[in-house]
């Protein structure tokens, strides 16, 4: 089966600075790939430049069979593009912004009612459909403009942080939904910084920094490859003896302050006897934390910079 | 409390310093409007900044004279006046009529010879009733000149008047004096024609005399003259016959000798020779006429001695006696007639372009403001509404979609004409029942110009979207020409007030030509045709900034590829 989307070997500038360099990932039809790296990574330049709304300047750019950007009108055709921030008239209701949407995708009067109701239905919003979308909370509004983006039943869709600021119950009938346009056979390309959506929600992630692509793969091969071992902090009673830890080779200390501690357990199993010995030696242990690695850690050893923040200054946890 | 005042302080100037936009909204804006009102009411007081606000007036002299000249000097010294030489009166109105002038002057034929026989004279002012403040001026300036030529005209006449006076006056010293002189002549006369009468009297006798005298010594000489000629004449007629007379006697004697000789020679025979004929005898009468002298003769005949002067009778001259002679009674002079002061100037305004004399000022007022607001709501509405779309990521989206951007922008568009027509209609409604403007001679008209307005306002607020960036700049941006376009263009006051060069420079907007068409339609009353132009120049003006606007649109990243 042909890929949906086929980036290769994609190039873009803005100026002097190069936004994309030589990013390559392809989408099946069915598939959800998820598009991780902190802001300025260049996943909205390479959605902008899918959605047909900025050309490449080199390299290739493929959707549903049709090249870009020669063949955008045909493009426009079979693509869904949900961006960042709702895009939607503030004053109309969700049912009028949907109709609205749904005649300029191409459909007909009666066929955009009928899509309005159901993609209502699909992210939950029948009840609120004919309040003014000033009136909706932030989930409410992604949650619509994720539905003006559905409405045509897109063969390729393409979201762009789809559940940024959006409340946990939001957030799940916003995957709800996805999940169930992927079912259907839709290629989905999700650009994201959150981790634990990509995790949840996509099948393969292709991680991306400065413009290029670091690594990609499935959640799990991802964060396996990394070779990041899991971390506990602790607190104790009172400070440690320096030698608390000697014969525990499984455990390295990564940072240690007065009563606090974060240790490295290359060996999970290791921590019944590591809690044990800090018992012991620190008094008693009032605060612990354990962390398994996971995309943002995977992220952050290949290229030492956070998801959340553009400029790379901050450290996983 | 006082750092924490200072801190808010430094942050609201650093705020403003980095606000370039609504810095230069507040340097530039008022500079612009400070502009463009200043010279557009340059006329407003009458002068204008540098001589350039000079009201072109035509003038037709029909007249030729003193009138004509007054008025046309005083007018060509005028700085706020540029006089133009009309050939007729109908050249003149024409200029009005197609708006080149707000006023022309004619001076009627025989304007001088009226004023100066005391009658009133109509000194015409053809108008465009519509340029008022232009017409209000040059009508005052006209008066005033009207009332120095007669202020003029009467010093010289009472100048003349006390000149006509002083002479009349010593005309009528010098005639008293005359008359006296002649009254003293007349009372002498009779004497003097008595002395006169009796020294002819004299002259005549004396001259009866002479003439007597005279006629006897001419009669003597011609009596003298008279016999000697009588005297050649008898010796002239008796010549012939003193010839004859005498040629006969030698006749006689040569016989004589002949008959001697004869005789002798016949000898013997002598005897038997008969004798011959006797020759006739002269009578003595006619010998002795012969013989006498011519004067003896003709004293004999005529007597000179006895020639007798005639007696004649020189008739007395008698001169008559003078007749009595006239009483002459001096008439006394009567006081100088009061001689006729110049007549008055009227100054006589008649329209010639249909609009009335007196307007309604809502007439222009409604039209203007209807179509600055409705600009403000086209520009704005447009160009905030796009960048709106651009704000709420709905433009981008749409660029997503199959149907082509450029169909939302019509539709844009589309929606914001309907509305502007809707709008500019209310309005004129709203102004004919609140202010009873006109709507003209064709009501239905109007919707040219306002079709013409609300497509070119549209249109631009197209432009003004692709020249601004952000809504911060569009306020200013779409601000300031909307408040040139409306200044400049005949919106907040006749378009007239303008200098010559602003009001060419106006052509260059849709708001000069839409208020052209309203003021043509709704103040000077004329038919759908007046609206032609400006439609067709509002269109054009519209269809210039959608191509532009579209243009800036693509240009900058808006539309689809």
């Amino acid at each position: 089966m042909p890929s949906a989307i086929v980036l290769a070997d994609l190039r873009k500038r803005y100026g002097e600075r190069t936004v994309l360099a030589d990013v390559d990932l392809d989408v099946q039809a069915g598939e959800i790939v998820g598009l991780l790296g902190p802001n300025g990574a260049g996943k909205s330049t390479a959605l902008a430049i899918l959605a047909t709304l900025v050309p490449a300047d080199e390299g290739t750019a493929v959707v549903a069979g049709r090249v870009l950007p020669r063949e955008a009108p045909a493009v426009r055709r079979v693509l869904g593009y949900v961006p960042q921030d709702p895009a939607l008239y503030p004053t109309l209701t969700g049912r009028e912004n949907l109709r609205f949407f749904g005649r300029m995708l191409g459909l007909g009067a009666h066929a955009a009612g009928d899509a309005t109701d159901r993609v209502l239905e699909l992210v939950e919003l029948s009840e609120r459909a004919d309040d003014a979308v000033t009136t909706y909370s932030g989930g409410m509004r992604r949650r619509l403009n994720l539905a003006c983006g559905i409405l045509h039943a897109p063969r390729v869709l393409l979201l762009d942080e789809p559940t940024a600021g959006v409340d946990m119950r939001s957030r799940e009938r916003l995957h709800a939904a996805i999940g169930a346009l992927a079912a259907d056979g839709a290629a989905v390309l999700v650009s994201t910084h959150d981790m634990e959506e990509a995790d949840r929600l996509c099948a393969r992630t292709v991680m991306l920094d400065e413009g290029r692509v670091v690594a990609s793969g499935a959640t799990t091969d991802l964060v396996g490859a990394s070779g990041i071992a899991a971390s506990l902090s602790l607190r104790t009673l009172r400070p440690p003896p320096p030698d608390w830890l000697d014969g525990l080779g499984s455990v390295r200390v990564l940072a240690a302050n007065g009563t606090r501690a974060t240790l490295a357990l290359d060996d999970p199993t290791a921590l019944p006897v590591l809690l044990a010995r800090a018992a012991r030696a620190g008094g008693e242990v009032v605060e612990l934390r354990f962390d398994r690695p996971t995309l943002a850690d995977a992220f952050f050893k290949l290229t030492g910079h956070t998801l959340r923040d553009g400029d790379g200054g901050g450290r996983a946890s | 409390m006082m750092r924490a005042l200072a801190a808010a302080i430094g942050k609201d100037f650093r705020l403003l310093a980095r606000d370039r936009v609504g810095l230069a909204f507040l340097t530039v804006a008022p500079i612009v409007v400070i502009t463009v009102a200043g010279f557009s009411l340059a006329s407003l007081y009458g002068a204008g900044p540098r001589g350039t606000t000079a009201y072109v007036l035509p003038i037709a002299d029909e007249d030729g004279g003193r009138v004509g000249r007054a008025f046309r000097d005083a007018l060509g010294r005028h700085e706020a006046v540029a006089i133009e030489e009309a050939a007729s009166r109908t050249d003149a109105a024409r200029r009005v009529e197609r708006q080149r002038a707000g006023v022309a002057l004619v001076i009627p034929r025989g304007a001088s010879r009226t004023l100066a026989a005391g009658r009133p004279v109509d000194v015409e002012l053809l108008t465009d009733p519509v340029k008022y403040l232009e017409v209000a001026s040059l009508r005052g300036l006209v008066q005033e000149i009207r009332h120095d030529i007669e202020r003029r005209a009467r010093d010289r006449a009472d100048r003349r008047l006390a000149h006509v006076r002083a002479r009349m006056e010593r005309t009528r010293v010098d005639f008293a004096r005359a008359a006296e002189t002649l009254a003293h002549e007349l009372e002498a006369l009779p004497g003097r024609l008595a002395a006169a009468h009796a020294a002819t009297a004299s002259r005549a006798h004396a001259v009866e005399a002479r003439a007597a005298r005279e006629l006897r010594t001419a009669l003597a000489t011609a009596t003298e003259l008279q016999a000697s000629r009588l005297s050649a004449r008898l010796a002239a007629e008796l010549g012939p016959l003193r010839r004859f007379v005498a040629e006969l006697e030698a006749a006689e004697t040569a016989f004589a000798r002949w008959w001697r000789t004869v005789r002798r020679q016949a000898g013997r025979y002598a005897d038997r020779l008969p004798p011959p004929p006797a020759p006739p005898r002269v009578p003595f009468a006619v010998s002795d006429l012969v013989r006498m002298d011519p004067d003896a003769l003709a004293e004999r005949l005529v007597g000179r001695s006895a020639l007798p002067v005639p007696d004649v009778a020189i008739p007395s001259v008698r001169t008559p006696a003078p007749p009595a002679l006239p009483t002459f009674h001096v008439p006394s002079l009567p006081e100088p007639p009061g001689i006729a002061l110049p007549g008055v100037i009227e100054i006589v305004e008649r329209s010639v372009t249909g609009a009335p004399e007196r307007l309604n000022t809502f007439d222009q007022n409604v039209p203007g403001f209807s179509v600055t607001f409705l600009l403000l709501g086209m520009l704005l509405g447009v160009s905030l509404g796009l960048l709106d779309e651009r704000d709420w990521g709905t433009l981008a989206r749409l660029r997503t979609m199959p149907v082509a951007l450029d169909v939302a922008l019509l539709a844009k568009l589309v929606t914001r004409f309907v509305v502007g027509c809707v709008q500019m209609t209310l309005l004129l409604i709203a102004g004919r029942l609140c202010f009873g403007i006109s709507l003209g001679p064709e009501p239905w008209a109007l919707a040219l110009p306002t079709a013409g307005i609300v497509f070119a306002g549209t249109a631009f607020g197209l432009v003004v979207a692709g020249l601004a960036y952000s809504r911060e700049a569009v306020l200013p941006l779409g601000s300031i020409a909307i408040v040139t376009m409306a200044a400049v263009g005949g919106c907040w006051w006749p378009i007239d007030l303008e200098p010559r060069w602003m009001q060419r420079v106006a052509l260059a907007f849709p708001t000069t030509w839409a208020m052209a068409a309203y003021n043509d339609l709704m103040i000077r009353r004329q038919p759908l045709a007046a609206a032609l132009l400006p439609t067709g120049v509002l269109i054009a003006h519209g269809l210039a900034y959608l191509a532009v606007g579209l243009a800036l649109f693509r240009r900058r990243g808006f539309a689809a590829p």
